[in-house]
């Protein structure tokens, strides 16, 4: 594992709260939840900049809505 | 780069060499991984070919190229892990651990340690239409075991998935892995997921006494 | 390299996975293989209905092999392996001259021949095609739908002119 660094996180009660949601249904710790969020958001910046776009399918009302990203 | 050695097995005459199993890779490691594999690649292409062996029995994988996926290790959620013996890439793998979700129950929409991509070094096949034995046995299980260490170590509790090459899928499914059918958003290829139980209980087996 | 750590799974886990892997043409995962397009995909789907597609294009245009095989100026023998058997991978030559006979676009039946990576399009309809079409029996009214889908199909993800396409 590659060396780690602190820092002191300020959230809000309802940021808190969503964190604490998640962290309960996706069976992580916060901070993996957070480690998972920060991944995400870089895979999708990273794509979007070499020209992908980024959808929302919603297959039963055969809907296609484009994400902003940026 | 981190290393843990590792005990790996000569096929020649069964005797075990010290291996190293790396993690952290980068981008310029793929490059190369494919300089060392590509020679032999076409050797083994031109064998076939010599042979008249049908396709069907090719290795699927002949033609993979890595220094085309040396970008994707730019990715945080992207890890390249190998097996180095005497200083060759004998075996590489690359995982992604945020942006896949497991399908099975009771852990579905929980986040698994995805296998995009492994393959052995083409000196390593077992292709016996051309005698060739292939040299170092147990690459390929060793990197999907650190797979699943990967997963556990992540939080994600050993779950793992993967879209296996056909030839491959008798391994994944002889490994505990459950079989959930052809993928039409990738090509095709049959997706298997390990289970936080199959997962745990795998790492459990594999924990070294 | 930071840190060594002696690790790795255990002797019995390995020699077991191991035999497994003795058992196993390869272990490799992923789908690099038709992401790149270097090479033609591995036989699959798609290639398995080469040769029916171009049995029922023919029979419609009510061609025996034989004059096929002229007409594209084609081994009779190699017309036959396509029919017939579904390992055979076809020469380019051969895939090119037979569109033009059948009218049908060259650059997708390449893709459906398994020599070049097909479009989802194209491997959904060879899907749908092979599910719907019986190697052996005679054109049925359905099967000439099938066909006729699959055609479409190729044509209208091709632009343009069938032939040059």
């Amino acid at each position: 594992m590659a060396n780690k660094r602190t820092m002191t996180l300020n959230l809000t009660d309802a940021e808190m709260a969503a964190l604490e949601a998640l962290s309960t249904k996706k069976d992580l710790s916060k901070t993996a939840i957070l480690r998972q969020a920060l991944r995400l958001y870089q895979m999708v910046d990273t794509r979007i900049e070499r020209g992908d776009k980024l959808f929302f399918e919603d297959e039963a009302k055969k809907d296609k809505a484009e994400v902003m990203v940026l | 780069m981190s290393a843990e050695t590792i005990q790996l097995q000569m096929r020649a005459d069964s005797t075990f060499v010290d291996a190293s199993l790396l993690d952290g890779m980068s981008p310029p490691d793929l490059l190369v991984v494919e300089a060392e594999w590509l020679t032999e690649r076409s050797l083994v292409m031109q064998e076939l070919l010599r042979s008249a062996v049908p396709r069907s029995a090719w290795p699927q994988s002949i033609h993979w190229d890595w220094r085309r996926k040396a970008p994707e290790l730019e990715l945080l959620e992207s890890s390249g892990f190998g097996i180095v013996i005497e200083s060759r890439w004998q075996g590489v793998m690359l995982t992604k651990s945020a942006s896949h979700f497991a399908t099975l129950a009771p852990d579905k929409g929980k986040p698994l340690v995805y296998i995009d991509y492994l393959e052995v070094a083409p000196w390593n096949w077992r292709i016996p239409e051309i005698a060739r034995a292939g040299r170092y046995r147990g690459i390929g299980p060793t990197l999907f075991w650190r797979a699943v260490r990967q997963s556990a170590d992540e939080g994600f509790q050993g779950r793992v998935g993967l879209h296996s090459l056909p030839q491959a899928e008798a391994f994944y499914m002889k490994c505990g892995m459950t079989r959930l059918g052809p993928d039409p958003g990738k090509q095709n290829l049959t997706y298997y997921e390990l289970s936080s139980k199959q997962g745990m209980s795998l790492l459990k087996q594999g924990e070294a006494p | 390299m930071t840190k060594i750590t002696h690790g790795g799974p255990s002797e019995e886990w390995l020699q077991q996975a191991s035999e497994i892997e003795d058992s196993c043409r390869s272990l490799s995962v992923g789908g690099m293989a038709v992401d790149l397009n270097m090479l033609p995909p591995p036989p699959g789907e798609t290639h398995r209905v080469f040769g029916r597609l171009i049995e029922y294009a023919r029979r419609k245009q009510g061609l025996s092999v034989e004059k096929l095989a002229e007409q594209a100026e084609v081994d009779l023998a190699e017309i036959v392996e396509i029919e017939m058997h579904d390992e055979v991978l076809p020469q380019v030559r051969t895939v090119y001259n037979l569109a033009q006979v059948l009218n049908l676009p060259s650059g997708r039946l390449l893709e459906v021949a398994g020599l070049a990576s097909p479009r989802p399009e194209v491997s959904n309809a060879a899907l749908k095609f092979a599910a719907r079409s019986e190697p052996t029996a005679p054109l049925t009214p359905d099967e000439r739908e099938a066909l006729e889908e699959f055609v479409k199909v190729l044509v209208e993800s091709s632009d343009g002119n069938p032939a040059n396409a």
